[in-house]
C-alpha cells in the first residue's frame, strides 16, 4: 500500500485540493456546541478534534425524508436524486465501518438507485481517532472502508490510498505530499470488541431487559443517531391539483406504530420494541443474518436520555445462566 | 444530475376494471396491469404478494385471490381498513392503479405434489388461500385430495360462499364451513357448522401424515390450529402459515416486517411451522 505523508502546516492547501473532487464536507460544532458533519465553506470552520457527530454521516446516502416517486398525468414516475459529487472530510473509522454496512443493505441485491447515485458521487476520507469513555468499537487505528485515510502521526498525517479516486487526490496533492517515514504503523488493541451475539438472549429472563423496558421512554433518540439504523417509513401525499407524491422517509423501530398491522401490533410494548432493535443490531435480519451492524460509536448511550447500555446486556449474557442474578 | 434508471421503486400501470361487493366492508377488484407488467406476474406463485398503489393515497401489500396473468387481470380481495383501502373503495371502474410484484415467498406447490392438501381459511385469509385452490383444482391431476375449511364470524361475512359451493358441487374439493355464530338469517343454499374451525378439525379425520396443510387467517387462529393439527399427527414441516406484516418496501429493505431474523416480504409471508416455532414472536 503506497504511503505519503501530509505535514499539519499543509492542511488547509489540501482542503483545496478536495474541494475539486466535489463540495467538501466535515466535522464543525455548530454555535449551541452540537458537533455535525456540515459544508466547510471556510476551512476554519474544520474541528478535527470532534469526539462524535451527533448525527452520523448516513445523512448523506438516505436523507431523512426523500422523494421517491411522482403520481402525474396517469402515471408514476421516478424522482430524480440530486446527487452533486461531494468529499466527506474527517470520518472516524466507526462512520466508516457504518457506511459500509449501508452500503450492503442498500446496493446489494435489487440496489437502491437514489443511494446508488449518492453514494457513487461520494468520496470518504477517513481520519485516525482517539477513543473516549462512550466508544467501544473494534477497529484497529485505520480501516480501509473509504478512499483515502489519514493517520494522525507526529507533525501531520500519513496518507493511505486505498481506492482509485483516492489516487487520483493523491496525485493532484502531489505537491503537498512527502515520502512517509515510518513503514510500520502501530495498531490499536480492541477495547471491547462487539461479536456477533446470540440471538436467544434477546428472550432471555434477564433482569436487564425488564430493567430497560421500565425506563425506555421510546424516544428513538438511539435509532436516530446510529450510523447503521436506516430502516424506513413511505408515504404518500396527494397534491391539491391531482396526482401525488410518493416520500420515503426514517422510521423508528421504538416507535409503537412501527410493529402495527390492521387491527393488531406486533411489537406493542416497549420490552418488544428494545428486542426487535436488539436482535436486528447484534444478530442481523435476512440476508445479513448473523452480522452485527453495531459499529461501536457510542453515539446510542451518549443520547440515551435514561441511560440504556445494551453492552451491559451482552457483557451478562455472556456469564452461564447460573451465574444470572 | 443523475436520473435514476432502477424500477424497484415503480410501480407497473393498472387499471381498475371492477369491483364486486363481498360483505359490507370486503369487495373483490379486478385489476387488468399494464402489459409489461405481465411476465413477473406469470411466474406469479399462489401465496406471494403484489404491492398495490392507489395513487394520491399509497401502496398497500395484498395477496392474490386468483392465478393471475391468465387473462391478463389480476383479482385482489380487499377490506376497507385504512386510508389507502378506503380510497380504493369509493373508486369507479377505470380507475388508474399501480402494481409492483409479486414479492415474497408462496406456498410450496411443488413439494405439495402427489399429497392431499388441507386448506384452513379464517375470514378474509380465504383470499390467497383461493388463489391456492385455484391451482390445486386447475392442477388436480397432480394432487391428492383437497380439502377446504372456512370458518368467519358470521354468515353473512363468509367470502365467496356461493362460488365455493358450486366448486364442490363440481370438483374433487370436499368444502367445509363453519361460522362462529349464526344470528337469524334465512340460509339460502349452503349449509355451515356453527363453531370455530379448530372445533372443526378436532372431529375431522384425514391422512395426517400424508396431508400437507395451508393456514391463512388472524394470528389468534394460528395458535390454536397449529397445536390441534401437530395434536392430529401433521409434522410441523408440513404445515405452512401466511403472516401478515406492514410490507413497506417488499424488497426485504424497510424492515417493518421482521419476523424473528426472517423477513415476511421475501422469506415469507408463507413460512414453514418448523421454523416459525423457534421464533418466540412469530405467532
Amino acid at each position: 500500500m503506497e504511503k505519503a505523508f501530509l505535514n499539519q502546516a499543509r492542511l488547509g492547501e489540501f482542503l483545496g485540493i478536495l474541494r475539486l473532487f466535489g463540495e467538501l464536507h466535515g466535522p464543525t460544532v455548530s454555535h449551541d456546541g452540537v458537533a455535525a458533519f456540515a459544508a466547510l465553506g471556510d476551512a476554519s470552520a474544520l474541528r478535527l478534534d470532534y469526539g462524535r457527530t451527533q448525527i452520523p454521516p448516513k445523512k448523506y446516502l438516505i436523507p431523512f425524508r426523500e422523494e421517491l416517486l411522482q403520481y402525474r398525468d396517469g402515471s408514476y414516475q421516478e424522482s430524480q436524486t440530486n446527487a452533486p459529487d461531494m468529499v466527506l472530510f474527517g470520518l472516524h473509522p466507526c462512520d466508516l465501518d457504518g457506511i459500509a454496512y449501508l452500503d450492503l443493505v442498500f446496493l446489494g441485491d435489487r440496489p437502491d438507485p437514489c443511494y446508488a447515485a449518492r453514494r457513487a458521487a461520494l468520496t470518504l476520507i477517513g481520519i485516525s481517532c482517539e477513543p473516549d469513555d462512550f466508544c467501544f468499537c473494534n477497529d484497529s487505528l485505520e480501516t480501509t472502508a473509504c478512499d483515502l485515510f489519514l493517520t494522525s502521526r507526529g507533525e501531520g498525517f500519513e496518507v493511505a490510498v486505498l481506492s482509485a479516486r483516492g489516487g487520483s487526490i493523491a496525485s493532484a496533492a502531489k505537491a503537498l505530499l512527502t515520502r512517509s517515514q515510518s513503514a510500520l504503523l502501530p495498531t490499536r488493541d480492541a477495547s471491547c470488541p462487539i461479536p456477533p451475539q446470540d440471538p436467544q438472549l434477546r428472550f432471555s429472563g434477564n433482569p436487564l431487559w425488564d430493567s430497560f423496558a421500565e425506563r425506555c421512554v421510546s424516544c428513538g433518540a438511539c435509532s436516530v443517531c446510529c450510523p447503521t439504523c436506516y430502516c424506513f417509513d413511505v408515504r404518500e401525499y396527494p397534491g391539491l391539483g391531482g396526482g401525488g407524491t410518493r416520500l420515503r422517509e426514517w422510521d423508528n423501530c421504538l416507535f409503537v406504530t412501527h410493529g402495527e398491522v390492521a387491527g393488531a401490533n406486533f411489537r406493542g410494548t416497549r420490552l418488544e420494541r428494545l428486542r426487535y432493535r436488539f436482535l436486528h443490531k447484534y444478530c442481523g435480519f435476512s440476508p445479513l443474518e448473523g452480522m452485527t451492524s453495531c459499529v461501536g460509536c457510542g453515539r446510542c448511550k451518549k443520547v440515551c436520555p435514561v441511560q440504556i447500555d445494551l453492552r451491559e446486556l451482552i457483557e451478562t449474557g455472556r456469564q452461564p445462566a447460573a451465574e444470572l442474578p | 444530475m443523475n436520473r435514476a434508471s432502477s424500477g424497484i421503486h415503480t410501480p407497473f400501470a393498472a387499471t381498475l376494471i371492477g369491483s364486486q361487493a363481498l360483505s359490507a366492508d370486503t369487495a373483490l377488484f379486478r385489476v387488468a396491469p399494464e402489459a409489461s407488467a405481465l411476465e413477473a406476474l406469470s411466474r406469479f406463485v399462489p401465496g406471494q404478494f403484489v404491492q398495490l398503489s392507489v395513487p394520491g393515497a399509497g401502496e398497500v401489500p395484498i395477496s392474490p385471490a386468483d392465478l393471475p396473468g391468465g387473462d391478463g387481470t389480476l383479482e385482489l380481495c380487499v377490506r376497507r381498513v385504512g386510508h389507502v383501502t378506503g380510497l380504493l373503495h369509493t373508486l369507479p371502474a377505470g380507475s388508474e392503479l399501480g402494481l409492483r410484484g409479486p414479492f415474497g415467498t408462496g406456498f410450496p406447490i411443488r413439494e405439495m405434489a402427489g399429497r392431499p392438501v388441507l386448506l384452513l381459511a379464517g375470514g378474509l385469509g380465504i383470499a390467497p388461500l383461493r388463489s391456492l385452490l385455484f391451482h390445486l383444482l386447475r392442477e388436480s391431476r397432480d394432487f391428492g385430495e383437497v380439502t377446504l375449511m372456512y370458518g368467519a364470524r358470521e354468515p353473512k361475512l363468509m367470502l365467496f360462499r356461493e362460488e365455493l359451493a358450486a366448486l364442490a358441487a363440481r370438483r374433487r374439493l370436499r368444502l367445509y364451513l363453519t361460522v362462529d355464530f349464526a344470528p337469524q338469517e334465512p340460509a339460502g343454499n349452503f349449509s355451515c357448522a356453527v363453531g370455530l374451525l379448530p372445533d372443526l378439525l378436532k372431529g375431522f379425520s384425514f391422512d395426517a401424515q400424508g396431508s400437507y396443510v395451508a393456514v391463512c387467517g388472524p394470528p389468534a387462529l394460528y395458535r390454536c390450529l397449529a397445536g390441534e393439527l401437530e395434536g392430529a399427527g401433521v409434522e410441523a414441516e408440513r404445515i405452512f402459515l401466511s403472516l401478515e406484516r406492514r410490507m413497506r418496501c417488499g424488497i426485504g429493505r424497510c424492515c417493518h416486517c421482521a419476523v424473528g431474523q426472517k423477513l415476511c416480504c421475501t422469506d415469507g409471508p408463507v413460512f414453514r411451522l418448523s421454523e416459525l416455532k423457534q421464533i418466540p414472536e412469530a405467532l
